[in-house]
């Protein structure tokens, strides 16, 4: 992918100068950053430099932390999320996430899976919520480990596998962007690279925001990387010209391990 | 073994390590003995009051004494028959001779004052013995029945002792007739309170338990549950519930006794409830028992990991959903100690009903929660203030059957805590 800098593009997710206040401390100083349909976007950056407050903007997270006041537009296909028209379910149904920790709910794999098309009412009966079931598991690369265990806890299975299952958690309420925090920071380097695989397959289909600490993993995966430090965006470009030629100088240091 | 250098440090700290645990199990072993004393001592004082003796006495049910209309009705017989003086004859039949008034009393003594309910109720259930002579089992007074469980002392002086040389002498014949046995006092269950030591059971005061345990669980149980998950999940924390939340605290806290004045004034004085009744003594106790729930709830729900809320509404579940889907399934085992614990606590308490009524002699059972009823705790200090010796194993029957009452109910929040535990 060429650099098109700001020319116009539709890009799937629009944000102008967002702020984030934490009570008193402001967390994130006024960022504007696009997103392109079907790529993978990349936000590095050392702790607490704001990369996950940001991407929990997108689907409206941070409303759930008190005192947390979010300003600045971001729109989703052109549309307003903080609207008030907005439903904010409807947003996270179009918005999925996947955690840090791997957080399947305590119930059947099935359960699992099952539970947003539930809510939702995206199936009409029985055999397409079970047909929903086995793509989102496969699309998530969990169904060959998994398919005769369906009724088996969530919790019964490894870490990578419980991150997956969380992906297809995420994936059966078809949304289209999947934010991802930190997906592998609790996860061993063979299921990291199961769930890279993983993401690379995803990104045909959807788009994809992951905050990560691993700057192998942003230049393996992402066709864009944002570098964040205290709460500002420093410098936002393609990977490639991110990991050989940055620009800034903060950027450098930290990929090359100097801060951070 | 080894030839290394312990340092002294490393001594020291071994040693510090090793005092602190004999500290702990000091403190376990002194906790253990006191609470073996305490349940040994009520069990031991209580045994006799799980028996009771009984005199065979025979019996002519005269269908001209009992009947003398010759209506052939069984009810009107039963309403009308002379129960009394028919015990007291058959009394003077079986020992002959008994002509003075002393006598008399002394021997009409030896058995309950509800002899002649015994044999009524005997007649209920066999009317076609009617006519006959029969034997009937009859419960002996209560000082007899102590005598015969060894607590009076016969070798202490006539003047000293509440049963007389005369009836002495007439028990011995009894026991040597064996028409002296003893059984197991079902009346402690299917008897309400009595004056009469040998009748007076719990039946009335563990219905009463139960009522008021039911109006104080309905009330207490959703208030309390739908208040916390309220202020948990929902409210904002401000000022406003930061002060909701300290007060809540402080009301676990008020002395018991203040919520008895409560109902008097209010439920009582205010809306005119009936006094010494399980629905105010119910309301009083689920006032009470509030606080302990909504804390628990509150603790429970505050234990879900926020990553089931943030998996929930991360796929787009609605508050409501979150809630009823994720959080209070998990939080329910927490949720039914407390509540099972808090209505314990609320089982065992008296002083609220002292001021509303409950604490009161009240004989019959009641059926519904506008009826006079006592409860455990009150029937048991009532007894506990009774002069006459046979209370006194009452007293400590009644308290082994409330702390069973108790511990079963503990032993069922503990068991619903281990069956709903899941990890996450």
């Amino acid at each position: 992918m060429r650099e098109d800098g700001n020319m116009n593009k539709n890009y799937k997710v629009k944000t102008e100068n967002i702020t984030v206040d934490y009570g008193e401390k402001r967390a994130l100083h006024g960022i504007n950053l696009n997103v392109a349909s079907n790529e993978v976007t990349a936000l590095i950056g050392p702790s607490g430099c704001g990369k996950s407050t940001f991407i929990r903007c997108i689907n409206r997270m941070n409303d759930l932390i008190d005192g947390c006041k979010v300003n600045g537009k971001i729109l989703i296909d052109d549309e307003d999320i903080n609207d008030q028209n907005m439903d904010v379910v409807e947003l996270r149904a179009k918005v999925g996430m996947v955690f840090q920790k791997p957080n399947p709910f305590p119930k059947s794999i099935f359960d699992n899976v099952a539970y947003g098309p539930r809510i939702h009412g995206t199936v009409k009966n029985k055999e397409e919520l079970e047909n929903m079931v086995k793509k989102s598991l496969k699309r998530a690369g969990l169904w060959n480990e998994v398919h005769d265990r369906l009724d088996a806890s969530g919790l019964s299975l490894s870490g990578g596998q419980q991150q997956r299952l969380c992906i297809a958690r995420a994936i059966a309420v078809n949304p289209d962007i999947l934010l991802m925090d930190e997906p592998c920071s609790a996860l061993d380097p063979i299921a990291t690279a199961v769930i890279e695989e993983l993401i690379n397959e995803l990104k045909e289909r959807y788009t994809i925001m992951i905050v990560t600490h691993s700057m192998q993993q942003a230049a393996r995966l992402s066709q864009k990387t944002a570098y964040f430090h205290l709460g500002e965006m420093i410098e936002f470009d393609d990977t490639s010209n991110i990991f050989t030629n940055p620009k800034h100088e903060m950027t450098e240091a930290y990929i090359s391990g100097k801060i951070g | 073994m080894t030839d290394k250098k312990i340092s002294p440090l490393t001594k020291k700290r071994y040693a510090s390590e090793k005092r602190f645990k004999v500290y702990c199990v000091t403190a376990l072993v002194l906790a253990m003995a006191i609470l073996f004393t305490l349940l040994s001592s009520i069990t031991v004082s209580s045994i006799p009051a799980f028996t009771q003796t009984h005199i065979e006495i025979d019996v002519y049910l005269d269908k001209e004494i009992l009947d003398p209309n010759d209506t052939n009705d069984l009810q009107t017989i039963l309403n009308e028959g002379p129960w009394r003086s028919l015990a007291k004859s058959s009394l003077r039949e079986m020992i002959p001779g008994v002509t003075a008034r002393k006598e008399k009393r002394e021997l009409y003594g030896l058995v309950s004052i509800i002899a002649g309910d015994s044999i009524k109720s005997y007649v209920k259930e066999n009317p076609n013995n009617i006519g006959k002579k029969v034997q009937i089992d009859i419960p002996s007074s209560d000082d007899i029945d102590l005598l015969i469980k060894g607590l009076i002392d016969r070798s202490l002086p006539e003047e000293n002792r509440t049963v007389s040389n005369l009836q002495l002498k007439w028990l011995d014949q009894l026991v040597y007739e064996k028409r002296v046995s003893k059984h197991f006092a079902w009346k402690l269950f299917n008897h309400g309170d009595s004056r009469e030591p040998e009748v007076a059971g719990l039946k009335g005061a563990i219905v009463g338990t139960l009522l008021t345990m039911f109006v104080t669980l309905i009330i207490s149980f959703p208030i309390g549950v739908m208040t916390a998950v309220y202020l948990e999940e929902i409210a904002p924390s401000n000022r406003m519930t930061d002060f909701i939340e300290v007060n809540i605290n402080n009301l676990a806290a008020v002395p018991s006794i203040v919520f008895g004045l409560l109902g008097l004034a209010v439920f009582i004085g205010y809306f005119d409830m009936p006094r010494s009744a399980p629905l105010v003594g119910g309301i009083v106790l689920a006032l009470m028992t509030l606080p302990v729930i909504i804390i628990a709830t509150r603790a429970s729900l505050a234990s879900i990991p926020p990553s089931i809320r943030e998996a929930a509404y991360g796929i787009g579940a609605s508050p409501l959903q979150v809630i009823t889907h994720h959080v209070l399934p998990l939080a329910v085992p927490g949720i039914l100690t407390g509540t099972i614990i808090g209505i314990a606590r609320a089982a065992g308490e008296t002083a609220p009903l002292l001021m509303i009524g409950m604490m009161a002699f009240i004989v019959d059972t009641p059926h519904k929660i506008t009826d006079k009823a006592t409860v455990m705790p009150a029937q048991i200090y009532m007894w506990a203030n009774n002069p006459e010796r046979s209370f006194e194993s009452l007293t400590s029957a009644a308290i082994l059957i409330l702390l069973i009452i108790l511990i079963t109910m503990n032993a069922l929040a503990i068991y619903l805590r281990k069956k709903y535990e899941r990890r996450w």
